[in-house]
């Protein structure tokens, strides 16, 4: 049995296929299952049933998965995975900005999702970055009031930047951040599509705090999309 | 001075020559008649010389100038005929399309300089091409023969070519000066444009006609806008061509997206399906593994009959397509392929409507199988759950009539004329929700086309959509 066990999850899908397979799975898991076949039946059911979570595939009909996010999100922070068709990869970055949490492309193994899944229920249940002032994972330290890096306990010196980029990354850990979220957060609003100051500052920052940073273990490329800080299994 | 008048006429008449002759002739005349001694050619008074000389002057001066006027004002006439000629032309080729245009530039001119036949040869990218005026036996005579192929290619001739009949041919340089005296009935004007040379012009007068050397000017001029006219047409046809290819571009890449979508669905379900039995942590009840593996086989099928649409549509595409014809009962036809559709129209009502006295009808099962296959599951796909698809057969005057009709939204008036063509790009709303539509009806169409049959879409007064196709009882020909 999973830790998160227990949590409602709503599957929206108009393919009855895989609104089948995804239920059955999730719910031998352990997981409450409520599934949709529309955006507007994924709304509906989303103000009725307050899930904990939504696996949403992106290409309804009208209104679409977009639409989705957007009304949950003005609701709250409801972790959201969107499942996609490989080829949307514009949807799909439209989506992370949108505020999804995650997405899964398709076709994708069961065990795929379940991790996915497992991993935003974590959040849910951890308490807000923000109150911790030392972040850690695996061989990283991040003391955010003393503006202190460690990497297997020897410092590593950033720049201000390279320094704004982390923090960036571990205000949402194990979450896909968009280039354009980066940008924007480091950079500032005006910086969207500049996208090749942030790959540079990327591969700086690997090369300070990861042991391989051709084979980064934190820092990872989500191919087309962005990039996502890794948390190491505890 | 009585003289003077004479001069004027014989030079506006004859022009320059004739005025220079007849200036001295009064001049003789005058000195004969008029001057002493009389009725002889001499000058007794020397101050009789003097007057002399001015008569012959002024003869002179005013034989030119009326000559040149004269010259002046047929130069005008030839210069307005000109104009009005290149103007035709001008105004000929600003028809979009090209080859009506040369043919009516041909007659225009044939008709201007009352030749006998007029060709316009054109050596494009591929064959050259001829756009005539004039009638049969002159044409011929201005056929193809070596010289225009010389002409036109700029090539020696071979010496097989060389062992055709001949004859001369004139050849009127592109910035000809008037003035070269005509030799013969034909004449050879290059087109000019963009510094190559994309054909030529090639005329033949008259029987025991020639050509003047004012013809020439205006032939070479209108060479010249004919050159310009066909450099803007085929710069007008390249951009046109280019705007093809995009597009053909855009709707393959529509096309793909949509493919890649619904191959990767139903590969979607299978492999969540799959995944999910072999997760070594949960046990699966008897009703869930068959849940899964049902799921895994349904939509195995709908991969397979996707794959076999697109099969379908490329060997169509390459014309490959021939029904392996035989004589079948479509009423089984029909229960398969409801049978092997069960599960996608699990959710549906089927209303049968299947005549106990139908004939055997000469038909591909395979395709036909395909065809009807391709409408039930649109019928699901479309039509919401719990409502009704009918399947109707019936006679019909031209042959057998298969008829799908659902419950769902409809077709849109905006999209009908669109429905069954191939590689036409749905809205992205279309292409999600009902996914392989585009494909599946240009597959259904032309299926039913190579069994010489027909299919078409209406719309049922009380809502829906009616797919009708009618396959010939008798075997096409």
């Amino acid at each position: 049995m999973s830790p998160s066990a227990g949590a409602r999850i709503l599957v929206v899908d108009d393919e009855p296929a895989i609104r089948r397979a995804v239920r059955t799975n999730l719910h031998a898991h352990g997981f409450d299952v409520e599934t949709a076949e529309t955006a507007a039946e994924a709304l509906e059911r989303f103000e009725h049933l307050r899930p904990d979570l939504i696996v949403l595939d992106l290409n309804l009909p009208e209104p679409t998965g977009l639409d989705v996010i957007r009304h949950v999100r003005e609701r709250g922070s409801t972790p959201i995975i969107v499942l996609s068709v490989r080829d949307a990869e514009r949807d799909k970055v439209a989506a992370l900005d949108l505020g999804a949490d995650d997405y899964v492309t398709k076709p994708f193994g069961a065990d795929e999702l379940l991790a996915r899944i497992r991993v935003a229920l974590r959040h849910l249940a951890r308490p807000p970055r923000g109150a911790d002032s030392v972040f850690r994972t695996g061989d990283l330290r991040v003391d955010l009031e003393r503006r202190e890096v460690t990497s297997g306990g020897r410092p590593v010196r950033l720049t201000p930047t390279e320094y704004e980029l982390l923090k960036a990354f571990i205000a949402h850990p194990d979450r896909v951040l968009t280039d354009r979220m980066l940008l924007q957060q480091v950079w500032g609003a005006d910086y969207g599509d500049e996208s090749h100051y942030l790959h540079v500052y990327v591969a700086r920052l690997r090369k300070k705090v990861e042991d391989d940073p051709q084979r980064p273990r934190y820092l990872i490329t989500e191919p087309g999309v962005g990039y996502r800080l890794l948390l190491a299994d505890e | 001075m009585l003289y003077l008048p004479a001069v004027l006429l014989a030079a506006v008449r004859l022009g320059r020559g004739p005025a220079i002759a007849a200036s001295l002739l009064s001049f003789l005349a005058f000195d004969f008649f008029f001057v002493d001694p009389r009725f002889q050619f001499g000058v007794g008074n020397p101050s009789e010389w003097a007057s002399l000389i001015l008569l012959l002057f002024t003869a002179i001066v005013a034989g030119q100038v009326a000559a040149d006027q004269q010259a002046r004002a047929s130069d005008a006439r030839a210069r307005e005929r000109e104009a009005i000629v290149l103007y035709d032309v001008l105004r000929l080729m600003t028809e979009p399309d090209l080859e009506p245009s040369l043919r009516a530039v041909a007659e225009r001119l044939r008709a201007e300089l009352d030749l006998a036949a007029v060709a316009v040869e054109l050596r494009d990218e591929r064959t050259p091409r001829r756009f005539v005026a004039g009638d049969e036996p002159a044409l011929h005579r201005l056929g193809p023969g070596l010289a225009s192929r010389v002409l036109s290619s700029g090539r020696a001739p071979t010496a097989a070519q060389r062992a055709g009949p001949g004859r001369w041919v004139r050849v009127i340089p592109a910035n000809a000066a008037p003035g070269v005296p005509a030799q013969a009935g034909f004449a050879s004007v290059p087109i000019l444009g963009d510094g190559t040379q994309l054909g030529s012009l090639q005329l033949l007068a008259r029987a025991d006609r020639a050509f003047a050397p004012a013809d020439d000017r205006l032939l070479t001029a209108a060479a010249a806008q004919l050159g310009t006219a066909i450099v803007r047409a085929r710069l007008r046809r390249d951009a046109a061509e280019n705007e093809a290819l995009r597009r053909t571009d855009e709707l393959k890449s529509a096309l793909l997206d949509a493919v890649s979508h619904d191959l990767r669905t139903p590969l979607a379900s299978i492999l969540a399906a799959a995944s999910s039995l072999r997760q070594r942590d949960v046990t699966w009840s008897d009703d869930e593994r068959a849940e899964f593996l049902a799921s895994i086989e349904d939509e195995a099928r709908r991969l397979d009959r996707l794959v076999g649409n697109l099969l379908d549509l490329s060997r169509i595409e390459a014309g490959a397509l021939r029904p392996q014809v035989g004589w079948y009962d479509a009423g089984a036809l029909v229960d398969d392929v409801l049978g092997r559709l069960r599960h996608v129209t699990a959710q549906h009502r089927i209303s049968l409507h299947i005549p106990e006295d139908l004939p055997p009808v000469p038909l591909d099962y395979v395709e036909i199988d395909q065809v009807l296959s391709n409408l039930i599951e649109n019928a699901a796909k479309y039509a919401p759950a719990s409502t009704t698809i009918d399947v109707t057969l019936r006679r019909a005057d031209d042959g057998l009539r298969f008829e799908v009709r659902d419950e769902g939204p409809g077709i849109e008036p905006a999209e009908e004329p669109e429905l069954f063509a191939s590689f036409h790009p749905m809205p992205r709303k279309a292409i999600r929700s009902a996914s392989g539509i585009g494909l599946g009806l240009a597959v259904a169409k032309r299926l039913v086309e190579a069994h010489g049959g027909r299919i078409w879409f209406e719309r049922p007064n009380d809502g829906g959509a009616r797919f009708i196709f009618v396959l010939p009882l008798a075997i096409a020909a």
